[in-house]
């Protein structure tokens, strides 16, 4: 009897008709998957961009150095930019988004699957398209590579066809993660999951996709005249024949000012649930927060301007740049005020999330208090394109990207892999990447504001007092480098060996610690009705209150004596 | 330009200390204890009403400042008593051409120089930057403000400088290979010296081109 029924439950088993875990992985179009593989492929490429930005630190390490070419230190420099923002930031945005975002709404997975599969498809075929382009020749063109410069007449090799075709790709992929989030937070909540009840990070991943859907666009069209403009004889970017260098710089930096806001969004969503978690408290005026984050994302792509005070743009186009850049110290202002108030009269447990996620407010607090100073026309004419921007930008972006989007990671690590991350290689990760920062960043910025050390020059000269800076700044960079590896490697080594943790890891409030860890592919067997902004807390006292009910009716019903 | 960057610099460093001393301050204070209960705090309305408003006080004032301040860096410069006779009414007008790397400044008598721009102290300084292939950023950044000479447009900066001597730039927008080695100088000279300046520029140039058409008419490769 028992020997005949064994072989039909395996024959009818889910789990053994399943392929190897590759193939699995490849052919998935569950958001789970689709957003590990982007985590893991983004904290690959910050492995690299790391890498690259220790390469031009050591060239600019003495005056007057020749570690690397002028061309070399271009190329590496186009590279960095593209890995890191397009392969490392995004990515890692945009993979929380899509794992964590429809759990806490409490879906059953998304609306649009295949969608978001052929975005991470896209998304891996620009990293393949980049750095196979490293194979012959990478772009020279600079991060953001302006027009007449990426044109085929002053760079005629197929470096900035490559980049082009590999950012293209990306962005093409977030575009359709975006629309496939969007469609999913929209029509996909649990019942009861009214947008005043949603979690801020899945508010967070609203604003984010419909940002990603409105500049994604842009930054395509723009790379498509570009490669008309390359490869058929365009002449959208030429002057004198009725095209016009500025459109360039008009469209790629609506995308990337507006791709800087959609991380600082990120980041504040993954900090507003962080903080909540651990200091044991809801948000602080979460619906004054939620629009804070939306403007953010409409006001701070509208300031994309400000990074073209120097241009022969109309001293109007400017003080709009400038309004819209001082605008946004009302909504970031109030962001961090009610993150801060969050943990005001909370119990505040310092665990390796909220260590992170204290440092990305801090760091960010910094790089936006100095881009304010760049948005001040008359002082932005003085420090734009100084080492001083290349440093703000940093400090807000590591701050964003790497401290909050670390902060994330530990967090939702144990809803991924049912293991918690070491604690101790956490708080070593994060004292190296904060006296990296300080090290490699702050330098830069008293070089850019002081001397006025020039960005993304491949050297400087001896005499103009700028070594010591940049002594110190090579050296922040790679203590910065090892505090990322420590992360990283914390992440391989816990994936097998860290401690287990059960469904609900740190006590949270929201949905996705109902779900099992790691979830099954179908998220949720039961949801409950959501009542509130936190439905677990609910839950948790619905529990207690019937089991302090049942204890009293236990105590009452026994005999005395 | 430098009253902006100081105001620029204290509004920093209020942020800054604002927001990390709050933050320290309340991560010092609620570490958890144990048997301490969380405070379910929602809410301030009136708190957050007044926070916001103390931001958008803040962020007016700065844009007036920054309007003010800027107006004040665009003002046409007047030339002094001591400066150049000929630009007393209007700015002396200089073209500065960019190019993969290196500046040329073409002076209103027909002169030229590379590299180096002579201009008279005192005098108010109108330079029209272009560019003949892709963006450059003039930057003098002890002189003026940085501006961009992007093809087919012109761009025009005013300056102007009481104090003789050399102020060194670099160019600020990578523009390729070679591009942190295109540096300028200004030299700012009195009006005598500047006078002389052009004027020897000037016949030097034309007796180096009569020259080279003498030689090539006579037959010979110069």
């Amino acid at each position: 009897m028992t020997q005949s029924a064994a072989p039909e439950l395996v024959a009818h088993g889910y789990h053994d008709r399943r392929r190897p875990r590759w193939i699995e992985l490849a052919t998935s179009a569950d958001h789970k998957d689709l957003g590990q593989i982007l985590i893991c492929g983004a904290l690959g490429f910050l492995f690299i961009a790391a890498m690259q930005l220790i390469l031009m630190r050591l060239q600019l390490l003495v005056p007057e150095n020749t570690f690397l070419s002028p061309v070399g230190f271009n190329r590496m420099l186009s590279l960095y930019g593209a890995t890191s923002i397009f392969f490392f930031a995004l990515p890692l945005a945009l993979g929380f988004f899509s794992y964590a975002a429809p759990l806490q709404v409490g879906a059953r997975g998304t609306a649009l699957p295949r969608l978001g599969q052929i975005g991470v498809a896209f998304w891996v075929a620009g990293a393949v398209i980049l750095y196979a382009g490293f194979l012959f020749t990478p772009s020279e063109a600079g991060v953001n590579p302006l027009a007449p410069l990426s044109e085929s007449a002053f760079l005629s090799n197929n470096g900035v066809d490559a980049w082009a075709a590999a950012t293209g790709l990306a962005t093409l992929g977030f575009v359709l993660l975006a629309i496939n989030l969007v469609s999913t937070l929209r029509m996909m909540r649990a019942p009861g999951m009214a947008w005043r009840r949603v979690p801020l990070f899945a508010w967070a991943a609203t604003v984010s996709s419909w940002l990603m859907v409105v500049i994604g666009p842009v930054f395509l069209a723009a790379l498509t005249m570009l490669m008309i403009d390359r490869n058929y004889d365009g002449i959208f970017f030429a002057d004198g024949s009725g095209g016009a260098p500025l459109l360039w710089q008009h469209l790629s930096w609506i995308f990337f000012t507006g791709a800087y806001m959609l991380l600082l969004v990120f980041a504040f969503g993954a900090i507003g649930e962080v903080f909540a978690t651990f200091a044991r408290k809801p948000l602080f005026n979460r619906p004054v927060t939620m629009a804070a984050l939306a403007a953010i994302a409409v006001v701070g792509t509208l300031a994309w301007m400000q990074n073209m005070l120097t241009a022969p743009i109309g001293i109007g186009w400017m003080y709009f740049a400038m309004l819209m850049s001082l605008a946004l110290i009302v909504p970031f202002g109030l962001v961090i005020f009610n993150l801060i108030a969050t943990i005001a009269g909370g119990t505040l447990r310092m665990r390796a999330p909220a260590l992170f996620a204290i440092g990305a407010v801090s760091a960010i607090s910094i790089g936006l208090a100095a881009e304010l100073e760049q948005s001040l026309v008359a002082a932005g004419w003085h420090l734009h394109n100084t080492t001083d921007a290349t440093a703000a930008t940093h400090f807000a972006l590591i701050g964003g990207a790497v401290l909050g989007g670390f902060a994330a990671l530990y967090y939702w690590f144990p809803k991924m892999t049912g293991r918690t991350m070491g604690e101790l290689m956490a708080r070593f990760s994060f004292w190296a990447i904060v006296v990296g920062l300080v090290l490699g960043f702050v330098p830069l910025f008293l070089a850019g504001a002081e001397k006025g050390q020039v960005a993304d020059a491949y050297k400087y000269f001896s005499g103009s007092g700028l070594t010591a800076y940049n002594v110190i700044a090579t050296i922040g960079v790679v203590v910065l480098f090892v505090g990322l590896l420590l992360t990283i490697l914390n992440a391989i080594f816990s994936r097998a060996n860290g401690a287990p943790a059960g469904h609900d890891a740190w006590g949270g409030d929201t949905l996705e610690w109902f779900a099992s860890s790691p979830p099954e592919p179908h998220n949720f067997d039961v949801l409950p009705d959501v009542r509130s902004p936190r439905p677990l807390r609910d839950i948790r006292e619905a529990i207690g209150h019937r089991s302090r009910r049942s204890e009293a009716a236990a105590r009452e019903s026994q005999p005395v004596a | 330009m430098n009253t902006l960057l100081w105001i620029g610099f204290v509004a920093d460093v209020i942020l800054v200390v604002a927001v990390n001393a709050a933050l320290f301050y309340a991560v010092r204070r609620f570490r958890s204890e144990r048997g301490a209960a969380p405070r379910q705090l929602l809410s301030g309305r009136g708190l957050q009403f007044r926070v916001a408003a103390v931001l958008t006080i803040f962020a007016a004032l700065l844009f007036v400042l920054g309007v003010v301040f800027t107006g004040k860096t665009r003002e046409t410069p007047s030339t002094g008593e001591a400066g150049l006779a000929a630009a007393k009414t209007e700015p002396l007008k200089i073209k500065a051409t960019g190019q993969q790397w290196v500046w040329r400044y073409d002076y209103p008598n027909g002169s030229f120089s590379y590299y180096k721009l002579v201009v008279p102290a005192a005098t108010a300084i109108e330079l029209e930057l272009v560019s003949t292939d892709v963006v450059h950023t003039w930057n003098v950044n002890d002189l003026a403000p940085k501006a961009d000479a992007v093809p087919g447009k012109t761009h025009t900066v005013l300056f102007s400088s009481e104090d003789e001597g050399v102020y060194e730039g670099e160019a600020s927008t990578l523009s390729g290979q070679s591009y942190a080695a295109m540096r300028t100088a200004v030299e700012v000279v009195s009006p005598q010296e500047y006078e002389e300046f052009v004027k020897t520029e000037k016949s030097e140039i034309e007796a180096a081109q009569e020259r080279v058409v003498g030689l090539i008419e006579n037959g010979e490769v110069p």
